[in-house]
Order: structure tokens, then sequence, then C-alpha cells
């Protein structure tokens, strides 16, 4: 049987068909249909079988990535959306958090919520923080008011958010039962079922977001799911959450909130799967810490891997006003991969700023007009420009040569908007534009390293991305990262991995403990129903719970801090003391404090087992390594040597072992690997790039933990 | 040995890269609630010579303004001849540091073949220095905590036990304040290795030539800007509530060519009560709100302080000298940026903000249900200025940038019910562009106890000011069990009684006559603005409704 991973993204659909027996695996690329997406995922499906030669009924799985909800947020292009709210809380959306995200900035704006003041209702009905109930609901009044939203706002989705419902959600889950009898073509989001964490307006807000594109969601799975049955399709159709694992479409209606961020989460993880085929010091395979780097047209994307799996986190935030700034979008409280967002792209336009220096991006290009070199009208110079000034991209060789380059007119820009008003020569200011992205790439790196106490000193960086092999060497040399990999199908990353993802789902729920208070009853007891919750959910699709990875983790801290930090727990509480104490010793700091400790949030993360688990995707008709030499040579620009003669190398044909010796470049279709001055690099049995630093300590493995 | 843009550029950011580094590591070491979670922090690089040149990103903007005097004074106590590899400087001093006891100023110089190369400096609010605790209410400095003059930390690499001994003898807490000073040293020993590393990565021996050319640009920016206004000499006063009266601030600000320079003469005299503030404190606001309106964008460095002056009457409240206690120096230094834009709106009438309703803080003391003791901040904001060509926003903190308190966070650490939290229709300040909202917030005391309110916020008397024609936003108030009472003054609520906070809208910006239909449509439709309202402040636009909204 064979999978199929489709991921739907701004510009192209990227479309993969793997085997099942033998993990050959055939890519196919097309434009991205806007008007109705389900057109680019049904031509994909189409080319795919045809080039496989088979048939629909030969595929057990279909594995979907979108961008739909973040853009349907971004560009609000959600339905009509209604709230049920406490009682005397229903500007909490606009009150928001009460903080600046900007300091100097005096014009900062923040995003509106996505339910006008008009459509919000509220209800009287108190819980205390502790659950017991204060005021009873006021159930007589829900249809009414639901009924007047439905009439004079259109409503076709409603968002219930009562106070306190992450202790105790039974207002809300009455309030659901009494809106959905009354009101069955509604669709309805409570705040409590969609993520039960403490913070009223980070939960409503992620609550509202859910109802407000759940009714699009659920058009578009069901049109999908449709014109795919349409064609003979009997296998399973999956979505790809944020969080790097695959639900159900049920699951997906439900909780469209998750979906936000699926492209680069499947890219994550395909890194932490590259890293398990390395050879680490130990002799065996698997490095465990990595950096994942992905760099395309406008973004850059950075996540960590740690012992083998991507950090995740629980909030991230969406339709930011400034993309770049933290704090200026709405919150999501939702299982992500946890990553790092740089305005970095072949895309980012260079310039001068207010300092007078050389600035790049966040602003890009994009693909219309593009940088200059494109000749699609675009003038300002961009880092593609400044790469092709370089020598790094080839004028003819450019997505396998389907695009000619106009170097003259990347040239040109740079000169125009760089050199000449600052006296510099051509080459310089070529430079100045990459080297700039460089770093600021290492430092976004640095900080979110540091922040969350990890050594990229012995990680290994994997890169992929259209641009992310031309820096990756660069930013590596930055970071002390001893190695690069850099797998084949660099542009197809995140389609594949979609089908390295396995079923998985998160729970997450606040409530406040003392450690010292708890027993191992209470601690079973509050585990339980979110265990008994993912069991029915991967339950679906069949996993049995024997065959589930369940890992459970506790946000721990100091009684009287805010800062909380997550560890790794079991199923009973013995030793989270010391595990507390391990986990805050190396994040923070040696010196513990002399308070108790409490449990905050309590999250089971649970996932079935990974598919294609023993193959790599052979990729047979386009990697046909037979030549080991250079297939050319060309001029390219480096600050050790000024400009010098390098190889150029045909990533397809590079048998494994073949030695290759910076500078140089490595080109393949859709991106082109520069390896430094005194870089080395290799080819693995795996067709992975492996270079290693001019600067690494030491070219064995060894380097790694 | 000139520099050109391209290295600039790369040095520039990688400098400010460091110091983001440094505060990340300073973050997570630290114990203090300040630190992790309101930021009340800063890490800075200066040159060999003592001149800032790079700051980390999420610091304490004010102390852009302090720093640079702080550590000529330290380098005046502590010659560079005198310091040798390792040895770390450190000092509270209100009149060299920050303003107040609770922040230690931490220095290191950075060695490189034997000579100092840069200095690395470092900012927190530690939790606690002995004396009244974080309070108003002291009369004179000594009774505010423990004071420590310029003093070498660490020798060579070698704590000062002595030293670390007064301080952990002197403070409420010692393991996590001792702690916090090591978060300190060590946050400084971050920011000397990356800087090596880095001076090694591209071959360089000295950052003069950088450092120079750092502060040239950000100085030739601002002073560009400064060219650009008018000459002369403009003055604006405000007052705030004080608890015996009101307290003046008035400055007089000049500009001449491409410096400015604030005088303060005109305010009131300092009082024994912990709210007094040391010049350096002020002329931070000075600097603050200069670079909001003039270039917001440019990194902060000394380059952005030097064409900036100011002076003031000793002993005035923005000039006291010890030992007036400066414990809250914030609850009036704040002011001073509001004070500067109302100078500025002669000036640059299109760049300036209205002023904004600020921050309140109401400490509350007692037990909770449980039978815990409870003592926390409750933070909540007024409505922000408003701008040309932008309503203010609702409930926006300016220019400090505490974070307000989630319902269920408070209610849950505190035992009282919040039982409303909502906008304040009409709050903001009439105007072309409306200002920001405030809130009414209503908390019970559901604790079964007695609770201690002590408040410190103003506005109560002296609203937000609107500007080019926009109208001040509405008052504060605070009021217990529906009494209003001294938004600086101290209460008891007893068990079941009501505190509340009426939060102050922001000014307008503009003639209200100006106002667009369809903006207060949308405003009436949001609630924002009452039908009363509208056809009291807005009465143009909404006849142009046809007087329905």
């Amino acid at each position: 049987m064979y999978r199929i991973g489709i991921d739907i993204g701004g510009t192209f659909t990227d479309c993969v068909l793997v085997s099942e027996a033998t993990g050959e695996t055939r890519l196919h690329k097309l434009l991205t249909t806007p008007a109705d997406p389900s057109d680019a995922v049904l031509d994909g499906v189409a080319a795919l079988l045809d080039a496989g030669g088979i048939g629909i009924k030969d595929v057990s799985t279909l594995v979907h990535g979108t961008t739909l909800v973040t853009n349907a947020l971004i560009e609000r292009r959600g339905s009509p959306t209604g709230m049920l709210v406490t009682s005397g809380l229903r500007d909490s959306l606009e009150i928001a958090r009460e903080r600046r995200y900007d300091l100097f900035d005096l014009r900062l704006v923040f995003p509106s919520p996505v339910i006008r003041p008009e459509a919000r209702r509220e209800i009287a009905g108190r819980l205390r923080p502790d659950g017991s109930e204060m005021i009873g609901l006021d159930e007589a009044a829900i249809i009414p008011a639901v009924a007047d939203l439905i009439e004079k706002e259109r409503i076709e989705a409603l968002a219930i958010c009562f106070l306190n419902s992450y202790a105790n959600p039974a207002h809300e889950q009455r309030a659901v039962q009494v809106v959905t009898a009354a009101f069955p073509a509604l669709k309805v989001s409570a705040s409590a079922d969609v993520f039960p964490y403490v913070r009223e307006y980070e939960r409503w807000t992620t609550a509202t977001m859910n109802a407000y594109v759940q009714p699009l969601v659920d058009r578009y799975i069901a049109r999908i799911a449709g014109r795919l049955g349409e064609i003979g399709f009997a296998g399973g159709f999956h979505i790809m959450t944020s969080s790097g694992g695959m639900v159900t479409e049920a699951t997906a209606r439900r909780y469209p909130i998750r979906l936000l961020e699926s492209g680069p989460a499947a890219g994550a993880l395909m890194s932490a799967h590259v890293g398990r085929s390395q050879r680490n010091a130990s002799g065996t395979t698997g490095i465990a810490n990595l950096l994942s780097f992905d760099m395309g047209g406008t973004t850059a994307k950075g996540a960590l891997v740690r012992k083998g799996r991507p950090l995740k986190k629980y909030e991230l935030e969406v339709a930011r006003m400034h993309e770049f700034k933290p704090g200026s979008g709405l919150p999501a409280k939702a299982p992500v991969i946890d990553m790092i967002e740089i305005g970095a792209g072949g895309g980012s336009i260079a310039g001068i700023d207010g300092r007078g220096v050389v600035a790049v991006g966040p602003r890009s290009a994009g693909a219309s007009p593009g940088p200059a070199c494109y000749g699609r009208g675009g003038t300002a110079p961009t880092l593609t420009d400044a790469n092709l000034v370089l020598g790094y991209l080839d004028a003819d060789g450019f997505l396998g040569g389907r695009m000619r380059l106009d170097r003259k007119a990347a040239e040109a820009a740079i000169d125009r908007a760089i050199a000449a008003p600052l006296g510099l020569d051509l080459m310089r200011a070529a430079w100045g534009i990459h080297e700039a992205i460089n770093e600021s790439v290492a430092s976004a790196f640095r900080v979110h390293a540091s922040e969350r106490a990890f050594d990229y000193r012995t990680a290994a960086m994997v890169a992929f991305g259209g641009c992310g092999p031309i820096h990756a060497a660069r930013i590596a040399r930055k970071l002390n990262v001893p190695r690069i990999i850099l797998p084949p199908g660099a542009g197809v990353m995140s389609a594949l991995g979609l089908l390295r993802s396995p079923f998985s789902f998160e729970m997450a729920r606040s409530h406040r403990v003392r450690l010292d208070a708890l027993d191992r009853a209470a601690y079973e007891a509050l585990f339980a129903p979110m265990l008994a919750e993912v069991a029915a959910i991967l339950g679906e699709v069949g996993i049995a719970p024997e065959a589930m990875q369940i890992s459970r983790k506790l946000d721990m801290r100091f009684a009287g801090q805010g800062y909380e930090i997550e560890v790794e727990a079991g199923a009973t509480p013995e030793g989270l003391a010391s595990a507390f104490t391990a986990a805050y010793r190396a994040v923070f700091t040696n010196i513990l404090l002399d308070e108790p400790i409490e449990i905050v949030n309590w999250k089971i993360e649970a996932s079935g087992p990974p598919p294609l688990a023993h193959h790599d995707f052979r990729f047979a008709s386009r990697y046909a390594p037979d030549a080991k030499g250079p297939r050319g040579r060309r001029t390219g620009w480096f600050p050790e040597t000024g400009a010098t003669e390098m190889a150029v190398y045909d990533r397809y044909r590079l048998a494994p072992d073949t030695a290759i010796t910076g500078p140089a470049v490595v080109e393949e279709d859709e991106s082109t690997t520069v390896i430094g001055v005194g870089d080395r690099a290799t080819i693995d049995e795996h067709l992975n790039l492996v270079v290693i630093p001019a600067n690494a300590p030491s070219a064995s493995p060894e380097a790694f933990r | 040995m000139s520099i050109d843009p391209v290295s600039l550029g790369i040095i520039w950011d990688r400098l400010i890269a460091i110091t983001d580094e440094t505060l990340s590591t300073l973050v997570r070491t630290s114990f203090s609630t300040n630190v992790r979670e309101s930021y009340d922090l800063s890490c800075m690089l200066f040159d060999a010579e003592g001149r800032s040149i790079a700051q980390g990103t999420y610091s304490v903007p004010s102390f852009t303004g302090t720093a640079p005097e702080t550590v000529r004074m330290m380098l005046a106590a502590h010659p560079p001849e005198t310091l040798r590899d390792g040895d770390v400087l450190a000092t509270n001093d209100p009149w060299i540091g920050t303003g107040h006891l609770y922040d230690i100023n931490v220095l290191r110089p950075v060695f490189r073949n034997g000579r100092i190369i840069a200095y690395s400096l470092s900012i927190t609010h530690l939790p606690d220095i002995g004396g009244l605790g974080f309070s108003a209410t002291a009369r004179q400095v000594y009774e505010e905590g423990l004071r420590l003059p310029v003093l070498k930390l660490v020798h060579e690499g070698e704590p000062d036990t002595l030293v670390f001994d007064i301080i952990r003898t002197n403070v409420r807490v010692p393991e996590q304040t001792i702690g916090d000073i090591h978060a300190n040293i060590a946050c400084n020993e971050v920011a000397a290795r990356l800087l090596l590393e880095f001076m090694d990565e591209y071959g360089l021996e000295s950052l003069q030539p950088v450092a120079d050319a750092i502060i040239a640009q950000t100085e030739k920016g601002l002073r560009s800007a400064l060219s650009a206004m008018p000459d002369g000499t403009w003055q604006h006063a405000i007052d705030i509530e004080g608890a015996d009266g009101p307290l003046r601030l008035a400055v007089t600000m000049t500009i001449d060519g491409d410096t400015l320079h604030a005088d303060f003469t005109g305010t009131s005299p300092a009082i024994p009560m912990g709210i007094n503030v040391p010049i350096n404190y002020a002329k931070a606001f000075v600097v603050y709100a200069v670079k909001c309106v003039t270039t917001p964008a440019t990194p902060n460095n000394i380059g952005a302080v030097l064409p900036i002056s100011v002076s003031a009457p000793e002993n005035c409240l923005l000039n006291a000298k010890a030992p007036f206690p400066t414990g809250g120096r914030h609850v009036i230094g704040h002011f001073v940026a509001p004070l500067m834009m109302g100078a500025l709106a002669q000036v640059v009438p299109d760049l300036v903000q209205a002023d904004s309703g600020m921050l309140s803080l109401v400490n509350i003391q007692g037990l909770r249900p449980d039978g815990r003791g409870v003592s926390s901040i409750y933070f909540s904001c007024g409505g922000y200025g408003a701008l040309k060509g932008l309503d203010g926003a609702p409930t926006t903190p300016s220019p400090s940038n505490m974070t307000g308190t989630p319902v269920e966070v408070w209610e849950e650490i505190s035992g009282m019910t919040v039982l409303r939290k909502a906008l304040r229709p009409d709050s903001g300040g009439p105007g072309q562009y409306r200002g920001g909202l405030g809130q009414d917030i209503v908390l019970r005391n559901d604790t079964g106890s007695e609770l201690t309110i002590s408040c410190l916020s103003g506005r109560t008397e002296f609203p937000a000011l609107g500007y080019s024609g926009g109208r001040p936003g509405a008052l504060r108030a605070v009021l217990i069990d529906g009494r209003a009472v001294h938004p600086k003054g101290r209460y008891f609520l007893a068990p079941g009684g009501t505190l509340t906070l009426v939060e102050p809208g922001g000014g307008g910006f503009g003639d209200p006559a100006l106002r667009s239909p369809q903006a207060l449509a949308t405003d009436l439709a949001a609630g924002h603005v009452s039908r009363e309202g509208a056809a009291r402040d807005y009465p143009e636009a909404f006849a142009e409704l046809g007087g329905r909204g």
C-alpha cells in the first residue's frame, strides 16, 4: 500500500507518494489553487498515481497539512461568530493583557478580537477558582441570548466562555447542551473544552478563534473528503496539527485551532527523523539534539530537537500586527512545536536603515514582484539577488533551469540601493546582505537556545527549505555547531514530514496543587480522565492502548513564582520533587528557593506508532548517484578569499562517500548548498549531504553527546 | 581604522544580540518576580571609555538614561587602572544607580590581552534590601534599607565574603537576594565570554572604532531630528495628587540647534515620603520621551543621551538628594514622560501622544480563606493616549509596562472575587482621535477576614490631557464600599466589602468636531461611546448619523 502527503502552502502545493513496502518516493509540486484548494489536492493526487502507476485503491492513507486556519485568521475570513460570557466580563477580549509589545513605538496597534462586542451576551452564573459554585448558571437566559445573536448578528458559530471553567467545566458544558439542543446547526466551542488553561483572556481568545474558523474548516474538510470519495478513495484521510501529529478529520473539525502551523511542524519532525539516522559518539545511530533550520522565500523558522523530539509549547500567536514582534498578535493556547520565526528569506528586501547601515528584511518582495533578478518588475535588492551576485546561485540553473535569473538586474539593484549610496564595492555590498541574514538567524537561535538551556555547540543542524542550505554552513560556524545535515528533498521537507508523523493528541489542564499535599490516588485521579480522553481519540483510528506512547508532563514551580518549568512525570508522583529541582537547575540556577513546590498545569502527550519507521525515503527516480567529480566550476565570492574558483556539484549524481572541500556549491532543483572555504562535506548512506564547518573542533562524531 | 557600513551593521546587531543573550541568562537565573515576569532589569555593554554601546532589547527603557552616569560614577570610585581581570563592581546607591535601593547595578570590566576593552553592566530589582520593605512610607532613605557604596563584589574571580555576609544579614530573603546578585555576576561573565568570542570571530583587537561609529550614527540621528525642530523655549507643568495637596512638576524645555535641555524649576519641593526622584531617574524619562518622538527605532546607546541635558533646583521632587526617601520614585518619575510630551506638543504637535490614564497599583494584605497570608499587588491600567491618526488603545500602560493581573489569577491568589471588569464607556478623552478607554473593576473581599488596601495611583483630580484640541480623559476613582478614597492612601476592607477601581481614560487628539461619523458609529455599536456621550462630546458626527448611531 501507499501513503500520500499533501502540504498546501501559500504558493505551492507539495505532494509526496511513498510505498509502505519499499520506501520508494515520488514528488510532485504544483501551484496552490486559492479559489478552491481541493483542486490542487485532486490534481496532485492524480499526478502521483499516474507517476507511480497505481490506483487510488492502493492508497491507505492521505495526510494533509494546510495553512487555511492561519490565513483565515489573518485575513478575517471566518464566519460571523457570537460569544456567551460570564456577567461583568464581556470586554475581556479588548482589555486583553494590558501590556505594550513595543516600548518605543507610541503608535502601536493591537489586533481586533474576532468577535465584535455587539455579538457578545453576558450570562449570569459564577464558579470559584476551586470549581465550586457561587452563583448557579442562568440557563433560562441562554436560548433567548443565542436566538437574538442569530437574528441580529447572523452568527454561524458560538464561543462559550465562562470564568474559572478551567477548574470546573460544568457551566460551560451545560450551556453547550442547551445551545446544541435548541440550535443544532450552530458550531459551538466551549473554552475549557478547547483548552482548559487558567487566564481568561488567553483561553477565551483561543475559544473564540476556534469557533470563528469552525464552519470554514468544516466545509473545507468535507469538500476535500467528498471529492476524494468521488474518485474512489477509501483509506484514511488525516490532518496534520501544529504539534507534529496527525488527527482524524473529526478531531480537526472539533479543534481547528490546533491546525495553525502544520507545515513547519512537519518540517521539524523530519529534522528529528534525519537526526535519528546519523552516527553519534558511541558509534550507534542517532543524534539526539538538533537545530532544525528551514528558510524559504519570506521567513526562516528554527526549532530545537532535544532527545530526538522537537520541543513543544502550548501557546503561539496568530494574526500579529507586526509579524516578528511577540505580543502583537492574538494568543492561541494549543500544543505546537516551539519555533522561532525570523523575517529572513530569499525575498527579504535589503536597504539602508535609520542608522545608515545595511539592513535586510523583514519586508519581503515575495514571489511577486519578487527579487530584482526574477525580472518580474522587482527593483529592490533582495537576499536572492545578493546570493546570485556572490555566485552562490546559478543564473541558468535556478529551479533546475526552469527559471532564468537576471544577474545584471541583481547587480544594478544592489548597486543602486546599497553599494552606491554607501560608497561600497558591489561584492562587499552583496556580502553585507548575505552576512546580515546569517547574523540575524544565528542570533535568534542563540537567544532561543539560551532561554531553553539548550547547548547548540553539541548539536547538529538540519537545514532545508529553498534558501536554508545556502546559509546553513556559515550560520553553523557562527554558532560553533560542528555538523550540518542537508537531507535530500530539501524543498519538500514538510510534505515528507507529513508521512512520518504519528497519530497524536495532547490534553492539558490547569489545576494548582502543592506537591506535599498530593498523594498517589489524587495524582492518578487527575490524570485518569485525560488519559481516558486521549485513549478514546486515538482509539477511533484503531490504536490500542498498549501501542500508545504516553508521556505525562507537569508545569511546576516554586509557590509564588510565576515562572513554570516543564517536568517529565511518571505514572505515580514519586520522585517529582527531585525531577523538578533537576529541571530547575538545568534551566535556571543552582540555588533553589525555600518555598513549597506546586504543580500548575497537567499535560498528557499521547501518540501512536510512527509510520514508515524502518524506511528511508528512496528518491529512486531523481537521485541517481554515479559521478564523483564536480560537474563544473564557477566564480564565487567569499570573505576569506574574495572572488575565487569553486567546484559545482550535481546533488542528484553524488554517490555516498564523495568527499568535497569548500569552497564549493552543490546544486539540486529546489535549493543550493554553499560549502564555505575550508568546510568539508560528504554524502552519507542515506544520501544526506553532511558538512563539517572549517572551525569544528573535530570532524569525528565524538563532538556529539 | 574606519569601518564600512557592512561591518558596522553586522557588528552593531551582534553587540545587541550579545546583550539579548546576557539578558536571557539573567532572567533565567534570577529569583525576583519583578525580573522574571516584569523584566525589571537591564543589560548593557559599554566601551573602554565607559560609553554605552548596546542594550538588551527587553531592558527597562528608562535605564538607557541612567546607566551612562552610573558607569561614570562607578569608574570614578574605582578607576580602570585599579581593576583586574575577574573583578566585579556593584552599587545600589539611588543617586549613582536607578533612583532606589532596590536596584543593584553590577559592572564587570572585560579584558583582552591584558587591557580593558569593554564593560558589561546589569541591573535588577532585588527581592528585598532590608528596611521597611517595598513601600513609600519611609521618611528618610535610611529607613528604606541597606545602601551599598560602589564596592568590589568580586576580586579577580574571588567573591568578597564580607560584602555578601553584610547583605545576607540585612535582608529578609537572603537566599533569593544573594542568588539574584550571583545571577548578575554570572550574566556579565556570559557577556564577557560572548564578546571575546565575537572579537575572535571577526579578528578585532579593540571595540573603539566600532563604538565610535555606533555612537556617532545614533547621535547624528537624534541631533538631526532636534535640528529639524525650531529653536526656542517652551514650558509645561502638570499636577499630581499628593498626600497633602497637589504636587507640581514643571519643565522649561529649550531646544538650541541640535541639543535639548530640560530644566525643572517650578517643581514642588521633595517630601518626606518615598516617592522622591533623584535627577538621574528624572533625566531617564526625558531621554525616553524625546526618543519616542524622534528616533524610536534606533537601538539604545549613549548617542541617544548625549544631546540631552537636564537641570533642577536642589531638593525639588525631581532632584531629591539624600536623605530624602526614594523607594517609590517611579510613582512620580513616570509623570516626567507626559510632562515632556506637553512641552514637545508645542514644538512638534503632530508627533506627540496625548496623556495616558496610566497604571494603578493596589497592594493587598491579609489572610486568604485557607488561612495563608497574602500580600500581592493588583495592577490595572487606564486608557492609552490618542495620537494623530490613531485612537488610543483601551487599558494599556504607559510609560511603564507592568502587566495587568488576569481575573482568574487574581481570584486564586487573593481570595477576592472580581465581580466586574469592563471597559468604561465615554471615558476616552473626546477628540478627532479618541483617547483609550479606562475600565471599571469591582473586587469583593471574599476572604472572610479584613484586608489592608494600600493604593499608589493618581489621576483622581488631574486627568490625562488631550492635545491639538483633544479633550482630557475621564478621571480615576478608588472607592471602598462605594465611597471615594485617596489614591495614595491606606485603608481596611471588611469581609464582604467591595473595592472599586474606576480606571481613567486616555486623552484625545484633535478637535472632536472633526471625528469621523463612521468611527463614532463603530464606537456606538460597540458601546464604547454612549448615545448621551455622543450627543455631548461629538454633536457634529452624531448629527450626521441622524442622532441615532
